[in-house]
């Protein structure tokens, strides 16, 4: 039995029982057999938001997913996002004075990364407080946020300027 | 409101606003963490690690059957308490060092203090590393074969509570260096009272006033997003261990050590680790051990990682403080008296450290001026989560105490606490008032709006029927100077410059986020001004490996930010000298008689640019590397202080924080965004410390109960208030920039000057942290 999925623009097929376990979560499926390790197993249970994907173009926790659950469906994990992704720039180069960066270990960031992505396909110029609403689930312990609040605005900017293209 | 920082030395490339050298492989996900790298693709036949963990508060193993576990298929190795190779290791302690300094067996920090078996069969907190670690293929395999053990337990007394530990009769943990579950003196931490300064009695007895006061910090965990994960692999009788330990060289030591291997036969190496802020200290954790021996039996490569649950693994030592402090009506301090009971946990690790080194610490600096000073603590063993090193050990709870002095005091007297707070406190090297204290004070008190805000204890107005405001602050003196990072030895870094002009530097330090790398690369280039080298031209070597021959300097006391800069400043001078010389036959011109500068090396009358020399040789890179031991000048130290306004419901209880002012004198700014990001940062665990987070046992049954990042309660982005950091250059260090870590210290003084603005608001008193909604309406005799 098998089951497909679009990883990154890629249609694949998994063997259940040799590629993948019925019990396998996604975020460990797309760790450890597809090789997208930018994607973080940090609570593994939902709480922390740092296995963030976009499934059908909605964020969503890889490690509350199963895999087989992920039949049929089209997934964009952060390597499938292009090199010059304005939200990956402006996390990148936040350093506007008073705010901080928008990353520090960077262990969170791809997960924020993803949710901001999510975000911003959906409502191109978010509010702070639809920003702050869309990003509650991701946890920073190293405290970026003033940061990565800047990051977002100057993405959603980013996106503008280049007519809308994300 | 913030103001960009402004240089007192304005320099090229050190102390300015810019994007982190890792910036661009972070905000993609490509840079590389240990749990990414190892895995199957990197280590063929790899095995997954999980290790057996107590149930019980305390228990011993009094059987163990391994058979079902072992038929079970995939299973490939078990190593268990009974088996020879772990039989034969020496008892230890998990914080051989604070991670300054690299130190074998016999010369860990806490020589009494070995409470520690690997792999023994006696727990002392639900959740202990004991009995039985097993191999598999996989981990839902090896978590599998954990529940097939036929494991016999006697469950033992336990003790939660630290007061009820150092009661007569109570259940004793490790009778053999605790035989009343306090720490006896040891070397480091000295006796129970650990600092006796002229006479106190006699300094209560000169006051005119006296006041005693109680407070309780409680212990936050580090919180770390990325949890312990290491790899054992061994070849031809030769270790390799990859893990996010902060401190290779240490770690490859108590590998060494631990398995009585030599030195060369043990590599290890660190990339890149999510989040460190002192969690578990150095590389000496057990598992590493067990990891080795285990991996060694199934002749396989073998990965241990901690789930989430499993990386509740250490905390901050709760402590509770009492202090009585007397001082003359013109608010001069006469007596200060500071005792602490430290909740330690099962093990003792660093605990004393936090309990008497880091307060005989402020009372070198902050408290010099105070004539009569004791101190005295107990450290106590509870059957709960260790505490270890965190973010701010120890000053982070002395802080709780003596920023509530500060206030209490101020308002008995009648002054305002920031003149209270400028006539006492200095150093032992300056005088008052304290240039740095002062800016730091008088910066805070102006950016949060003290004049206008501060009002009589709960007398301000009040908003929509229930809220009330106020403002607090708490200063506390740096502990990161230079000549206090001497006990380091030598710190190491290597440039070589390519004949392209191109420069990689080899500043062996584990990144933890802290941002020093780009600290680094900004100094390397700072230094190698002469060349016209730009950030963007130089290689940071970001993978530590003991294989490269060089110590690596650990993220501890966050002073990496210009240690490494320092050394490189002297490095830059002898590759300059190693340029001339080499330039000096090829122009025909004694080298002391070349300059260079921009990259062009000159000579009288004609210039060669260091590209053209070097392309013109044999192209092979110059290559420098330098050791330096830190300065031990002593040069005083630089303050910090937080300033909080914060709203409480006087209905709900509920409080919020609507501001914070986050001040520090930083000697130097090397790299504004990094230290900026440390300012803000650190604010997240300030506020859970001081308002949401919190490990809650069941009294009972003596378990954990909040070991997730579900109910252990990690501010979010909707949490945090708006935050002001502000980076001063006041006091200096020594050496080239006079720099000192700040990181570690940005959160240690929020949770009290959030405490004294609750106070200020509501005009009762909360000593106990978390500042939860219950306490707040006990403490306005509402429940």
């Amino acid at each position: 039995m098998s089951v497909t999925m679009r990883i990154n623009g890629e249609q694949r097929e998994f063997e259940i029982g040799r590629d993948l376990l019925p019990t396998t979560t996604l975020s460990a499926f797309l760790r450890e057999q597809v090789g997208c390790t930018g994607l973080k197993i940090s609570c593994d249970e939902g709480a922390c938001g740092a296995c963030t994907i976009l499934m059908d173009g909605k964020a969503v926790l890889s490690c509350m997913l199963l895999a087989v659950e992920a039949d049929g469906h089209d997934l964009l994990t952060i390597e499938g996002l292009p090199e010059d992704d304005p939200v990956i720039e402006a996390f990148a180069e936040q350093c506007e004075p008073g705010h901080g960066t928008a990353l520090q270990c960077g262990y969170c960031t791809p997960g924020f990364v993803m949710t901001v992505r999510a975000l911003l396909n959906e409502n191109p110029s978010p509010t702070l407080d639809e920003v702050k609403e869309a990003l509650s689930g991701n946890l920073c312990r190293c405290g970026c946020y003033a940061g990565i609040v800047k990051a977002v605005g100057h993405a959603a900017e980013k996106t503008v300027a280049r007519g809308g293209r994300s | 409101m913030s103001t960009d920082f402004k240089p007192r030395v304005p320099r090229q490339f050190i102390g300015g606003y810019r994007p982190r050298i890792d910036g661009v492989e972070k905000a993609h996900g490509r840079a590389p963490y240990a749990d990414d790298e190892i895995s199957e693709r990197n280590y063929p036949g790899l095995l997954h690690a999980r290790v057996l963990r107590c149930p019980y508060p305390r228990a011993r193993i009094k059987h163990l059957d391994t058979t079902k576990a072992a038929a079970l298929p995939g299973v490939k190795a078990i190593l268990t308490y009974q088996d020879p190779e772990v039989v034969r290791l020496r008892p230890t302690n998990a914080g051989w060092t604070d991670a300054v300094d690299t130190v074998s067996y016999d010369k860990m920090m806490w020589t009494k203090f070995r409470d520690r078996r690997v792999l023994g069969d006696y727990g002392t907190w639900a959740g202990d590393e004991l009995g039985v670690v097993v191999a598999a293929e996989s981990e839902m395999i090896a978590e599998q074969a954990l529940r097939l053990l036929e494991v016999q337990w006697e469950p033992l007394p336990f003790v939660l509570d630290p007061l009820d530990a150092m009661k007569p009769g109570a259940p004793v943990l490790h009778p053999q260096i605790a035989e009343h579950n306090v720490l006896p003196p040891d070397p480091v931490g000295g006796p129970d009272v650990f600092l006796s300064k002229g006479d106190v009695e006699q300094g209560f007895a000169a006051a005119d006033v006296v006041i005693e006061m109680d407070t309780s910090h409680h212990n936050p965990t580090q919180g770390s997003l990325d949890p312990w994960c290491c790899v054992a692999d061994w070849e031809e009788g030769r270790l390799t261990v990859f893990s996010n330990s902060y401190a290779a060289d240490q770690t490859r030591m108590h590998v060494s050590q631990m398995l009585e291997m030599p030195i060369h036969k043990v590599r290890v190496i660190s990339k890149y680790v999510g989040g460190q802020f002192g969690r578990g200290d150095t590389g000496d954790q057990p598992f590493f051990i067990f990891t080795a021996l285990l991996a060694k039996k199934a002749g396989r490569p073998v990965k241990f990682k901690h789930t989430r649950r499993d990386s509740f693994h250490d905390t901050r030592q709760g402590a509770l403080y009492h202090c009585k402090v007397g001082a003359t009506a013109d608010g001069k301090i006469t007596a200060l008296h500071f005792k602490s009971i430290g909740d330690i946990g099962a093990h003792a690790d660093h605990s004393v450290f936090a309990l008497k080194f880091a307060p005989a610490e402020v009372s070198d600096a902050a408290l010099a001026p105070i004539p009569n000073i004791k101190m005295e603590s107990y450290a106590v063993y509870t059957d709960r989560i260790p505490g270890c090193m965190m973010r701010g050990v120890g000053n982070s709870q002395f802080n709780f105490i003596f920023g509530r002095m500060i206030d209490g005091l101020a308002e008995r007297l009648g002054m305002d606490p920031i003149e209270l707070a400028l006539k006492n406190f200095g150093h032992a090297w300056g005088v008052c008032p304290d240039k740095s204290l002062t800016a730091v004070l008088e910066t805070g008190a102006a950016r949060i709006g003290w004049a206008e805000k501060r009002h009589k204890p709960g007398q301000g107005p009040l908003y929509e029927g229930a809220i009330k405001r106020g403002v607090g602050f708490s200063m506390h003196p740096g502990w990161h100077a230079e000549w206090q990072e001497e006990r380091r030895g030598q710190v190491q870094a290597k440039i070589t410059l390519h004949p392209d002009g191109t420069v990689t530097l080899d500043a062996p330090t584990v990144e933890t986020g802290t941002g020093s790398n780009t600290c680094n690369v900004l100094g390397c280039a700072e230094a190698l001004g002469f060349l016209g080298v730009r950030p963007e031209d130089i290689r940071w070597v970001s993978t530590v490996d003991t294989d490269n021959g060089m110590r690596d300097c650990v993220q501890t006391d966050s002073a990496v930010s210009f240690l490494q800069s320092e050394v490189l400043v002297v490095a830059a001078q002898q590759l300059k000298q190693k340029l001339l010389d080499l330039a000096a036959p090829v122009l025909g011109v004694p080298a002391d008689q070349l300059t260079v500068t921009g990259g062009q090396i000159h000579a009288p009358g004609r210039s060669l640019s260091v590209k053209e020399l070097l392309w013109k040789g044999d192209l092979v890179p110059l290559s420098v590397m330098v050791s330096r031991r830190p300065s031990g000048t002593k040069t005083g130290v630089p303050y910090i202080a937080s300033f909080a306004e914060v709203e409480v419901d006087t209905g709900t209880g509920r409080t919020q924080v609507l501001k914070l002012v986050i001040i520090n004198d930083c000697g130097t700014v090397m790299y504004a965004s990094g230290a900026e990001s440390q300012q803000i940062g650190g604010q997240v665990m300030a506020m859970g410390e001081a308002l949401t987070e919190e490990l809650i046992y069941d009294p009972v049954r003596g378990v954990p109960l909040n070991f997730n990042f579900i109910d252990y309660k990690m501010p979010t982005i909707l949490d945090m208030p708006a935050i002001d950091p502000v980076l001063l250059e006041v006091w200096r260090g020594a050496g080239e920039y006079g720099a000192c870590g700040i990181g570690e210290g940005t959160l240690t003084c929020s949770p009290r000057a959030i405490a004294n603005a609750v106070y200020n608001a509501i005009g009762a008193r909360v000593d106990e942290l978390p500042l939860t909604p219950e306490k707040v309406l006990r403490a306005l005799g509402k429940i």
